[in-house]
């Protein structure tokens, strides 16, 4: 899948469940930086992903997401499988 | 007594343990000799002021100062306050202004709190190891916590040196064996008494605290370093497995020794799947409110057969010189078996709420147990006991719920909701979401209006915790019979 589709499609699941557009798209991008993205709202992120990509995380994996950047990675190896 | 028997056994293990890990803060280590050389620093600057209240402010930092901090405030006979740097400023000058703080500890770069009488703890010259205890009394305070309150003002548990020696004590009642070889989570804010038993008991001991990063996502650190650095010992609410339960499959920590719960009513299904996550592991399920210092009673899970009533595990038997009782609405001792409010008494139980009489009549009575008068707290909690007994627990009497493990009254966030929405009412209610956890949803009594202001208006008085996640509009409430508002209809608003 192109890395924009991916990049495009993650800004609508952020800004639906985060309810807010106050940050940058860019691959540095971690919860630190974002107003509201805690546990609750990285949950429903995760699910929000997997469903739009059909696709399944290992936990492993989600640790492995320091960033949006580790994020977008995980989401192309799965997608071209 | 606190002093020998607590601070007295800490310096101890300094000493013993002087290169052993006591803390693994953000992957780095510290030893029981950097922490002990922390603490000789902060005292050092504590003893250098000219007047201190005997309350002081501690900003809750995720570093090694921070817990040095607590150590060297009790060396010196003081209690900590603790404050959260993320909580709004206003609600953390509330809190400073009712326990008459003058004096701050603060770890970080931050000047936010320069008006009062601020220690940078990590600023300190370094200083020759000072560790001795200086003598208080019994009932001076150890901290004195805030936790949210129905006016929609913080209010304050005290908790005593005694009280805590006592639940120190108590603690030996829960057999859990911990060695300097262990390493324990400590996954709580300090705001929370349960990050006591998860920092102090290892400490006691010998064993090394892990904590967790602030800007990290808790439940995924949390998965971390039970996978990567063989944690034993965890104490846990249990919110954190229902984060972690889509992936159990996934998890086996054959290195955990024990697996403790507290908070929340823990369901037997969740905790039958866990167990097969901690093949090693000794579960077991405690109660107990922060009037009562942490905990005060116990439950061993045993597999299918564990006691359980609506699918939620028994809370178990006392621990300690704990008492537990059950009263009716008249105050009256009930017999097994039948319901009524769980009532405690005991070393552990508080002095009553910081300077809060009203408060105070309400939550504490006195009843005669055995031909003697004792003291008793109301937990607000709805029990039984069966015929052995082992304590059931059904569920809170009031509107009391608990977020994320943090306990809320639903009052103080409607309170600031209808203050910003003037004549408008507003009900917060807990609903329980896709995962099994509670979140608050906010109904309002009008057309669907913008909500925008009325949140960041409740981010300026509220922790993130209590901030609504839902709302929904309603032209009228519905009453039930009493008359009063019918919360169990507004929930089905939700779903």
């Amino acid at each position: 899948m192109d890395r924009n589709v991916i990049v495009e499609k993650l800004r609508d699941i952020f800004v639906r469940i985060l309810e807010h557009e106050e940050f940058d798209i860019k691959d540095e991008l971690s919860a630190a930086d974002v107003n509201g993205w805690d546990s609750l709202s990285h949950m429903l992120i995760v699910g929000e992903v997997e469903d739009t990509f059909s696709i399944k995380f290992k936990f492993r994996e989600l640790n492995k997401m320091k960033n949006l950047g580790d994020m977008i990675e995980i989401i192309n190896s799965k997608v071209d499988l | 007594m606190f002093n020998n028997n607590v601070l007295q056994k800490f310096v101890d293990i300094c000493e013993y343990h002087k290169y052993r890990n006591a803390f693994c803060i953000s992957k780095t280590y510290y030893t029981y000799n950097e922490l002990g050389e922390c603490i000789s620093r902060i005292r050092k600057e504590l003893q250098s002021q000219t007047f201190i209240v005997k309350n002081v402010g501690l900003i809750e930092n995720d570093d090694l100062e921070t817990y040095a901090s607590i150590f060297a405030l009790w060396l010196e006979g003081l209690a900590y306050v603790p404050l959260s740097p993320e909580a709004p400023i206003d609600r953390n000058k509330d809190i400073i202004n009712q326990a008459g703080i003058t004096t701050i500890l603060d770890s970080s770069i931050n000047d936010t709190f320069l008006e009062y009488n601020l220690i940078k703890s990590s600023e300190l010259e370094k200083t020759t190891l000072d560790l001795e205890v200086k003598e208080v009394s019994e009932n001076d305070l150890a901290y004195l916590l805030f936790t949210s309150g129905t006016t929609g003002r913080p209010k304050g548990v005290p908790i005593s040196r005694y009280n805590l020696n006592s639940f120190v004590d108590a603690y030996d009642d829960l057999d859990v064996e911990i060695t300097y070889e262990d390493k324990c989570l400590q996954m709580f804010n300090l705001t929370f008494d349960l990050s006591i038993i998860s920092y102090l008991i290892p400490l006691l001991h010998g064993a090394c605290v892990y904590t967790i990063p602030k800007t990290e996502i808790k439940y995924s650190y949390v998965f971390e370093l039970l996978d990567e650095s063989g944690i034993s010992i965890t104490m846990m609410v249990p919110s954190m497995l229902q984060y972690l339960r889509p992936y159990f499959e996934e998890m086996n920590f054959p290195n955990m020794k024990y697996s403790l719960f507290c908070g929340e009513a823990l369901d037997l299904e969740l905790i039958n799947e866990w167990s097969s996550c901690v093949p090693n592991a000794i579960i077991i399920n405690t109660y107990g409110p922060t009037e009562h210092t942490i905990i005060c009673s116990s439950y061993n899970y045993i597999g299918d057969k564990s006691l359980t009533c609506n699918g939620v595990l028994s809370i178990g038997e006392s621990l300690g010189d704990s008492e537990l009782i059950i009263v009716d609405d008249n105050d009256n001792l009930v017999v097994n078996g039948e319901k009524g409010e769980l009532c405690l008494t005991g070393g552990q139980l508080n002095p009553g709420y910081w300077n809060n009489e009203e408060k105070n009549k309400e939550a504490f009575f006195n009843l005669e147990i055995d031909g003697k008068i004792k003291r008793m707290y109301r937990t607000g909690d709805l029990c039984f006991m069966n015929e052995d007994g082992f304590i059931m627990y059904l569920g809170r009497i009031d509107f009391q719920t608990k977020i994320q493990g943090f306990r809320v009254e639903l009052s103080e966030i409607e309170f600031h909701a209808k203050a910003f929405l003037s004549s408008i009412n507003a009900v917060a209610i807990a609903i329980e979401n896709k995962i099994g956890n509670n979140e608050i949803g906010l109904v309002i009594e009008n057309e669907k209006i913008d909500i925008t202001e009325l949140l960041d208006y409740l981010k300026s008085k509220l922790p993130s915790y209590m901030i609504p996640t839902r709302f929904s509009f309603l032209p009228v409430f519905p009453n039930n019979i009493n008359g009063k508002i019918d919360r169990k209809i507004l929930i089905n608003n939700f779903i």
